[in-house]
């Protein structure tokens, strides 16, 4: 076990290792940072200058090797923007990301679980093919659209739900991280996004259940469940969803990670204070620090919730153990 | 009882109270928040408008294009170098010192140590203090834009910004990059006082109580700002009563902005023109003079505002909009697609060429839409154009390195002036001067340069405005450059938010004196 | 009155091609404590009976007509409530495999008590005692220990212990065994077989013993019932249905079934089952027959009788447990210091059981490890550490067909093509024609018909896939041919016909093959030497018939004790092999 979280952390600085280095070669692609510090008057001269101070005139490597000095330190650099440390300011926004991943995740477990079950037990239902055909659709909309569709219809014509941001009744639980779980307030304001978000998640995890329920369904424990006179209850929520559950969980726990991919158009839209805006508006600012610095914790995101995810499965599927490499 | 309320009311207004009976808190949503608190980090709108919010300059611009009194009660010029400004006594910054001459000279030279703002002054201008209350602006040479430039000086509270901070830095150090005291830290003299500010995500404003404009209308005692970039969720915010107050307003939202019964649409005629450079270093047909003109004629600019721009903006046939010193009403846009095709003809070049065109996608409105419309209008006279767009950071080093045929370039007078178009846009490239930073063109006319340079110390309005004119006008039968129209602005504001009083063509709304009633 | 009366039932699966009938008016009685034998060969309908009666036919399977009772009480067309309470508390029901009976993520106590509880009406604590005690009436070894554990910490032998324990623990009237040993071992069948007839004939319990192998027919049953396309053909006791059969489907199964006491030269003709017509080439004349005679292998090597593949002290381990340090991981050694020779034109069988190592040996045989330890030599050459280049001619020499065919097979590709991929990659041919010629010869040799070229592997049954495999292997021309359980997954008639089909073969090409089988009588039908493996030893190495009469390691004795006899069959009309020739009985 702990042989399994030192190779996973070996593996996670390796990823994060590589990414630091892609995202550092690529960054003069990005743009030119001085552009967005200066106003338009400022002249050449000068702005050379300020790209000599700031090291940008630097050959790679030398920079490459400064960053990674730095960085060996958990210093990844200074967002020209925001004038701290970027880490910091991710680490900053990171509370309202997994709020929203948190809380779209709730949301996708809580349909997809009994509608993928229902689907399954049910294949010839209308409501089944309701909920395939409208999964299908679910999967051609971009989040986009879903997201400004419903802010137009709840924030604008019915006016239930606030349109945009986490509001101003945030509840203060440990450090920086400021939770909206905890008021009214809060939690209208994560309803829209979260929904948006899970949204395009939502249609995959409902087909994949309901195909992995199905397939839990036709297996022999479940047919020897039956046989030993158990209930219909029993059969499908023990026998068959546990088993339904393990490849859901591995699938998930990758599509988990990549919705914090996705939290770079939901939050844009809906203004939320977190990492995936933060993103956005790096890129557009050229604020090349903050990329890189964002690319790599999103790197170290994805091997935590993959890890996680490897836990979990090893706490439900008691034929794993976790041990090395090919674990 | 009623007449009790009354007699309490009249009362308040009487000792100037007015916040307290009716004060209102506004919610605003703009498309990006200041960079810093420092104001002299980054010549830039979000730091304007941050700076007529917490400082308040010495004079600042009015409605009709004239100047408007502040910490400066009045000022005289004494001689052709020289304006004389007399400060309001007892001026209160947000620390609780009192405003003097001394902080406007620790302000003017910080500005001027500035990169951004420097330019804003002709180089060796001075102030020299004559007391508390007076200081005098002093050029090296008679300087007609002397009022123009004083609109930047925003008086810093200098025992404020003096001494260490914990970091054991200059609490007034200047920094471009990086952590300062001033970028995190203010005290000036404005309307309003920052009391909570978490960057990108909102700065929260308080009406500062001991503000000295005891006349000021204004009754807003809070303001939040909220920078939502996506335009669909700003226009959204304010239809759902989420924000009261945004800026800016895409074209395509206007109706509905309108149409609704809650919200009010503002819109003014703006001084931002967007261009077209035809590059003559690398386009030898470019050097023609009739080539030039052909083009100018090919493109259907008022079709590109009312088909694309939706009729938010003014087709151009100059640099400088109305209200400038160096506009002419009959220097209009000149469409002619005949004419164009003779002119190509005339010039040898009647089966056209092919050229490259880059333009950026995300920085001036539907500026990539506005690009693809001229290739296509350019084809009509068999011009055949490679069009390239960019987001703006990738577009501004292509446009360092000159490296397409056409280029687009939206520019804005930070002066309010006619001169500072020519000046980076179309006069010849010198890098020590500075001029012609942005002029992607290579166009060089010393006799415009020259015009220019005697108008900068032309102090007579009268003579300044002929020479300017005679700028513009040679500019446009020279065909310099492609005018295409200027950018007009437009605010969205709930009903009750009486944003017309305050907005105005410089962007920056004088918030201070913004009346709010209930909804 | 018997325990239990099937009586005319008839059972259909609608679809939209119309309506297939899988089983027509069987009718059959159990006593309380017999063991009613239902035998078939697969599509017989003999599972799908067993599922009838408990109402566990798979969509869209359907009881169109008769009636089943238990204890004079009709317990067909009940409510699917009324008869889940008939399922468990007075059916039990093993089934076939249980590595997929039992759920792998549940401990056996949940899946034991939870039976108890719901069919018996016990509280926890009595069912967990209760559990307890079925584990250890099965057999299970400390069961208060391994009541705690996950099915996969079993055995197969034990989990299906656990499967009878949980079929029984709802002291039901009646078992139904669908095919309870197929998947298991040779010695653990027996246990198994064992344990179900004790405790049926102890707790006077009917058992419906549902099997396509006539080898535990003859162990375990009472009397038997033949089934054949949905009909039940034969009912009788189990002595006369082995040893008088009368219908002629019950005659040619009986034939077909490899045996344990004689060689056979041939196994007779299954007439019943498929319909195959193998086209004689003559081999002399022809492109098969014409080996580019090993090009690369020259001199006496090649000469008939001496020895064509050389193993020798083959060692090889896998990694079961990685780890950092060199020390802390775990290995499994596969095969430990194996060496045997396989002379030219012979057939040398490798059995044991699963987990052997058999398996291993071919594929270091064919290349597909690389031994630790030790060296493969062909005719007379190291092809242990070729490179993938110089192995390129061995590759053609060694072909090998595997145990499921349809799984080595691209189902996107056509028979021909998939014929034809060996011969295009080695470059056998030098135009499209001559390879379209060639495949549909060897489609003609494997008793397929030319014309099946066109169609996909799924279009076919599991024999005729096998029959593609065996093309597809020939195509290289090759010397020597490896089969990994060529027939396990086949039916006994069916796998009659393949190993007809390979014994012609190699006569007529004069193959050497390795054959590789967990099954002693289809070695003893197949093979001229054997080596005995087990754990990854090789035990004893000898004559095929020899072996059988006087094995003389104790593993290797113990083997054939253990393996069901069938020695009662009827002798009528077999090609025994005469140069040896054991007393008749």
């Amino acid at each position: 076990m702990l042989l399994f979280l030192f190779r996973r952390l070996m593996q996670g600085l390796v990823v994060m290792f590589v990414i630091s280095l892609i995202s550092f070669s690529i960054q003069d692609n990005l743009g030119d940072p001085l552009r967005e510090m200066v106003g338009q008057s400022v002249s050449e001269a000068e702005r050379q200058q300020l790209r000599d101070e700031l090291g940008l005139n630097d050959p790679f490597l030398t920079q490459y090797g400064r960053f990674i000095t730095k960085a060996v330190q958990g210093d990844l650099g200074t967002s020209y923007f925001f004038k701290e440390p970027a880490l910091d300011v991710i680490l900053g926004k990171m509370p309202a990301t997994l709020e929203l991943v948190f809380a779209a995740t709730l949301i996708i477990i809580i349909i997809s679980v009994p509608a993928g079950v229902y689907c399954a037990i049910r294949p010839n239902s209308m409501l089944t093919r309701a909920i395939l055909g409208i999964s299908i659709l679910g999967i051609s909309v971009p989040v986009f659209l879903t997201a400004i569709f419903s802010i137009y219809l709840f924030s604008i014509e019915l006016g239930w739900l606030p349109s945009y941001g986490r509001g101003d009744q945030l509840v203060p639980l440990f450090a920086r991280w400021e939770t909206g779980f905890l008021t009214s307030d809060g939690l209208k304001h994560l309803v829209l996004p979260a929904v948006s978000l899970a949204s395009i998640m939502l249609p995959l995890f409902i087909r994949l259940i309901r195909s992995e329920m199905v397939e839990a369904l036709s297996t022999e424990y479940v047919k020897f469940a039956k046989a030993k006179g158990l209930t219909k209850t029993r059969v499908y929520f023990l026998h068959a969803l546990k088993n339904t559950m393990l490849p859901v969980i591995t699938v998930g726990g990758v599509q988990i990670g990549t919705m914090v991919a996705y939290t770079i158009l939901t939050e844009t839209v809906f203004q939320w204070p977190g990492m995936g805006f933060l993103f956005l508006e790096a890129v557009n600012r050229v604020d090349t620090p903050l990329i890189v610095a964002y690319l790599i914790v999103v790197g170290g995101v994805f091997v935590v919730v993959n890890t996680l995810v490897d836990l979990i499965y090893g706490l439900i599927n008691p034929t794993v153990k976790l041990a090395g490499g090919n674990a | 009882m009623k007449k009790l309320v009354k007699s309490l009311a009249g009362i308040a207004l009487a000792t100037s109270l007015a916040l307290s009976v009716n004060a209102a808190s506004l919610k605003i949503a703009y498309d990006s928040d200041p960079v810093s608190l420092d104001p002299h980090e980054q010549l830039s709108g979000g730091t304007l408008q941050m700076s007529h919010m917490t400082f308040d300059p010495v004079v600042r611009w009015g409605k009709d294009h004239g100047f408007e009194a502040r910490l400066a009660e009045k000022w005289e010029r004494i001689d052709d170098n020289t304006m004389r400004f007399h400060l309001r006594k007892g001026v209160k910054f947000h620390s609780g010192n009192i405003l003097t001459a001394n902080d406007v000279k620790w302000t003017f030279e910080r500005l001027v140590s500035s990169p951004d703002f420097k330019a804003v002054f002709p180089a060796g201008t001075e102030v020299k203090v004559v007391n508390d209350q007076t200081f005098d602006l002093v050029t090296k040479a008679p300087y007609p834009l002397i009022l123009n430039s004083a609109t930047y000086i925003f008086p810093m509270d200098s025992k404020f910004y003096s001494g260490e901070d914990d970091k054991g830095r200059d609490k007034g150090l200047l920094k471009k990059h990086g952590d300062s005291f001033a970028s995190r830290n203010q005290s000036g003299t404005g309307p309003y006082i920052i009391t909570e500010r978490q960057q990108g995500v909102k700065v929260q404003f308080e009406r500062f109580a001991d503000y000295w404009d005891k006349k000021s209308p204004g009754n807003v005692d809070e303001i939040t700002l909220t920078p939502i970039k996506e335009n669909a969720t700003r226009v959204a915010a304010l239809l759902s009563g989420g924000v009261d107050f945004i800026f800016p307003v895409p074209p395509n939202d206007h109706d509905r902005i309108e149409r609704n019964s809650d919200t009010d649409l503002v819109t003014l005629t703006g001084t931002r023109v967007i261009t077209l450079q035809l590059n003559q270093e690398r386009v030898e047909a470019f050097k023609d003079k009739r080539v030039r003109q052909a083009i100018v004629h090919a493109i259907n600019n008022e079709a590109i505002v009312k088909k694309i721009m939706k009729g938010f903006a003014t087709a151009a046939g100059q640099q400088g909009p109305k209200g400038y010193a160096g506009f002419s009403e009959d220097l209009t846009p000149r469409y002619d697609l005949k004419k164009a095709k003779q002119l190509m003809k005339a010039a040898g070049f009647e089966k056209g060429f092919t050229i490259s065109m880059m333009a950026p996608n995300n920085r001036y409105i539907n500026d990539a839409k506005i690009a693809q419309a001229v290739a296509g209008m350019l084809r009509k006279i068999n011009v055949t154009v490679d069009l390239k767009t960019m987001p703006k950071a990738q577009y501004w080093p292509s446009f360092d390195e000159r490296a397409a045929d056409i280029m687009m370039i939206g520019w804005h007078a930070d002066t309010e002036d006619s001169a500072n178009f020519t000046e980076y846009l179309t006069a010849c490239a010198d890098a020590d001067s500075g001029w012609g930073q942005y002029n992607s063109g290579n166009y060089c006319n010393t006799a415009i340069d020259g015009l220019v340079k005697a108008a900068g110390k032309e102090t007579d309005p009268a003579k300044r405005t002929e020479m300017l004119q005679q700028v513009e006008r040679e500019l446009y039968e020279d065909a310099a450059y492609v005018p295409l129209h200027w950018q007009n602005l437009a605010w969205g504001a709930r009903k009750g938010v009486q944003a017309e009083d305050v907005v105005n063509v410089m962007n920056f709304p004088y918030l201070g004196d913004l009346v709010v009633s209930e909804k | 009155m018997s325990l239990l009366e099937v009586n005319d039932l008839c059972i259909e699966f609608p679809s939209r091609h119309g309506i297939a009938v899988a089983v027509k008016g069987v009718s059959f009685t159990v006593e309380k404590g017999e063991v009613l034998g239902l035998v078939g060969e697969s599509g017989a309908g003999k599972s799908t009976v067993g599922n009838a009666i408990i109402d566990l036919l798979s969509a869209p399977g359907r009881v169109a007509g008769g009636k089943v009772t238990l204890s004079e009480e009709t317990i067909s067309g009940l409510s699917s409530e009324d008869i889940r309470k008939v399922r468990g508390r007075r059916i039990g029901f093993i089934f076939q495999d249980p590595m997929t009976s039992l759920n792998p993520l549940l401990t056996i106590e949940t899946q034991l008590t939870e039976t108890i509880i719901e069919n018996l009406g016990f509280n926890g604590k009595q069912a967990f005692e209760r559990a307890i005690e079925m584990l250890k009436s099965v057999g299970i070894p400390e069961p208060e220990l391994r009541i705690k554990q996950y099915p996969h910490q079993f055995s197969g032998g034990m989990r299906q212990r656990v499967v009878i324990a949980i079929a029984l623990a709802g002291e039901p009237e009646l078992i139904i065994a669908d095919e309870p040993t197929t998947a298991l071992d040779v010695s653990i069948q027996s246990q198994i077989l064992d344990l179900i007839r004790t405790l049926c004939k102890e707790r006077e319990v009917g058992c419906v013993f549902v099997t396509h192998d006539m080898g535990v027919i003859a162990n375990v049953t009472d009397r038997v019932a033949v089934m054949y396309m949905g009909e039940l053909v034969e009912l009788g006791t189990t002595e006369q249905i082995l040893q008088r059969p009368e219908h002629p489907y019950t005659q040619s199964l009986i034939s077909a079934v490899p045996r344990t006491d004689v060689k056979l030269h041939r196994f007779p003709r299954v007439e019943y089952i498929e319909k195959a017509e193998t086209k004689a080439i003559d081999v002399k004349n022809h492109w098969l027959g014409q080996r580019e005679d090993f090009g690369e292998l020259k001199g006496d090597a090649l000469l008939g009788g001496k020895t064509l593949l050389d193993v020798k002290n083959v060692e090889l381990k896998f990694e079961t447990q990685s780890a950092f340090f060199k020390k802390n991981r775990k290995y499994v050694t596969a095969s430990d210091n194996v060496t045997f020779q396989i002379k030219d034109g012979e057939t040398f069988g490798l059995v044991g059981e699963s987990g052997s190592g058999k398996s291993t040996i071919a594929r270091v045989i064919a290349g597909l490890y690389k031994p630790d330890a030790g060296s493969i030599e062909f005719a007379g050459r190291d092809i242990t550490h070729l490179s993938e280049r110089e192995r390129m001619p061995f590759r053609r020499q060694i072909q090998m067909v595997f145990q499921n065919p349809y799984s080595s097979m691209n189902a996107r590709m056509t028979v021909n093509d998939i014929i034809a991929e060996p011969i295009r990659f080695h470059k056998l041919a030098e135009s499209e024609q001559k390879i379209r010629q060639i495949t549909a010869d060897l489609l003609d040799h494997v008793g397929l018909g030319q014309k099946s070229g066109i169609k996909y592997p799924h279009e076919f049954s599991g024999g005729q896939r096998q029959r593609i495999s065996i093309a597809r292997a020939l195509a290289t021309r090759p010397r020597f041919l490896i089969c990994d359980e060529p027939t396990s997954a086949l039916d006994v008639s069916v796998q009659a016909q393949i190993l007809n089909l390979l014994k012609d073969l190699q006569d007529e090409l004069g193959l050497t093959m390795l054959f590789i089988s967990h099954d002693l009588p289809v070695i003893r039908q197949m093979c001229d030497r054997v080596g005995v493996m087990r754990y990854g030893t090789l035990v004893e190495v000898e004559e095929t018939e020899k072996l059988f009469e006087t094995p003389q390691h104790e593993y290797s004795r113990k083997l054939i004790e253990l393996m069901p006899r069938v020695d009662q069959l009827s002798r009528a009309g077999l090609d025994i092999e005469e140069h040896r020739e054991p007393a008749l009985a």
